[in-house]
């Protein structure tokens, strides 16, 4: 879930502070921004390319249509749409966001933790 | 066997008839809680097509003053029977 | 998702039923209930819903976020797909209730009469009203 409790600051190349959740997560998804995707993902030990954006616009593109971040199935199954059957398997998913790719993909691209994710 | 066990009363909603539209013919009702108040003489025509298969918990009908007051054909469970009806049913569907 | 024929129709089996008999808005009953369908899908089980009552109204189309900026439910409802859940019914006299027909609807449920409702719940193994 969305937290708000703000427990630490991002600070991007331009000076400005981000405040983020004890998670990580952005306390409002309004400051996401290239450059905060790719700060988040390096603190998850990510370099983004074409592959991580992609997954990334699928996931913003969901929270806008369902006001929720996907859990791994529905997540899975809206790559596969968007980007096609071989990108939407977990093993893809697992590669490009290792851990549990539902939340850190999740907090790469500036959403809340996904709900209903165990 | 489903047991459907309801703890709204007749007047509180629309839980009760929910409940009878949704059982199959050889389901049980248990009234516990506010629900006891359907097992007083004026409302047994709401139950008249579970005879046999109608129960109302001892405990919530004491507690209210009730107990007493309820028609023929609805059996007087306490707790344990109340147990015994879950154990004998394949499952319980609890409508609040 | 498995069917399973029967003699009064197509009676779905599944893993888990939930019973939504509250209208989107005005209690937290309803986004609940889908909370827990998508946690059980999120687990792969087989999630059938059942719209009684009041509940159908969460079906209703042209659906908006409430007035302070509350969120509705109908973008989870429309997201239910998304978890492969599909097994969606809905009380036939509660439509007939509110004058509703398919097309005022966002999803396709099947419309259940009372023989139908029953069937159902004695075809899921875990059966949870909200």
């Amino acid at each position: 879930m969305a937290s708000t409790e703000i427990y630490r600051y991002l600070v991007l190349n331009n000076g400005q502070s981000i405040p983020v959740d004890p998670e990580g997560y952005l306390v409002d998804r309004t400051h996401w921004s290239l450059d905060v995707a790719r700060i988040l993902a390096k603190e998850a030990s990510i370099q983004l390319d074409e592959e991580h954006w992609a997954v990334i616009e699928v996931v913003r593109d969901f929270y806008r249509q369902y006001e929720m971040a996907p859990a791994m199935r529905p997540l899975v199954k809206a790559v596969g749409k968007q980007l096609g059957a071989e990108k939407g398997r977990s093993i893809h998913l697992m590669r490009l966001f290792p851990g549990s790719p539902a939340k850190v993909v999740a907090r790469i691209a500036g959403l809340p933790k996904p709900a209903n994710c165990l | 066997m489903i047991l459907h066990v309801v703890n709204q009363a007749p007047d509180a909603g629309r839980t009760l008839e929910q409940v009878l539209s949704a059982m199959a013919d050889d389901d049980c009702l248990l009234l516990i809680e506010d629900g006891v108040v359907g097992a007083m003489p004026t409302l047994a025509a709401l139950f008249t097509a579970l005879e046999g298969r109608r129960y109302v918990l001892r405990e919530d009908l004491e507690s209210r003053g009730l107990l007493g007051r309820q028609p023929e054909g609805f059996a007087i469970v306490d707790i344990d029977g109340f147990v015994n009806l879950t154990e004998e049913a394949a499952k319980t569907v609890s409508w609040y | 998702m498995p069917y399973l024929e029967e003699q009064n129709g197509c009676s779905t089996k599944g893993d888990i039923l939930l019973v939504l008999r509250h209208a989107p808005h005005g209690s937290s009953w309803l986004r609940e209930g889908l909370d827990i369908a998508l946690v059980g899908a999120a687990f792969d089980r087989d999630v059938s819903l059942l719209f009684m009552g009041e509940g159908v109204l969460a079906l209703l189309s042209g659906q908006q976020a409430g007035a302070l900026g509350q969120k509705g439910t109908h973008p989870t409802l429309q997201m239910l797909e998304m978890y492969d859940i599909d097994a969606l019914f809905v009380e036939q006299r509660a439509m007939e209730r509110y004058g509703l027909v398919q097309e005022d609807l966002i999803l396709a449920p099947q419309g259940l009469e009372e023989a139908g409702m029953a069937d159902l719940i004695k075809h899921h193994d875990l059966v949870l009203t909200f």
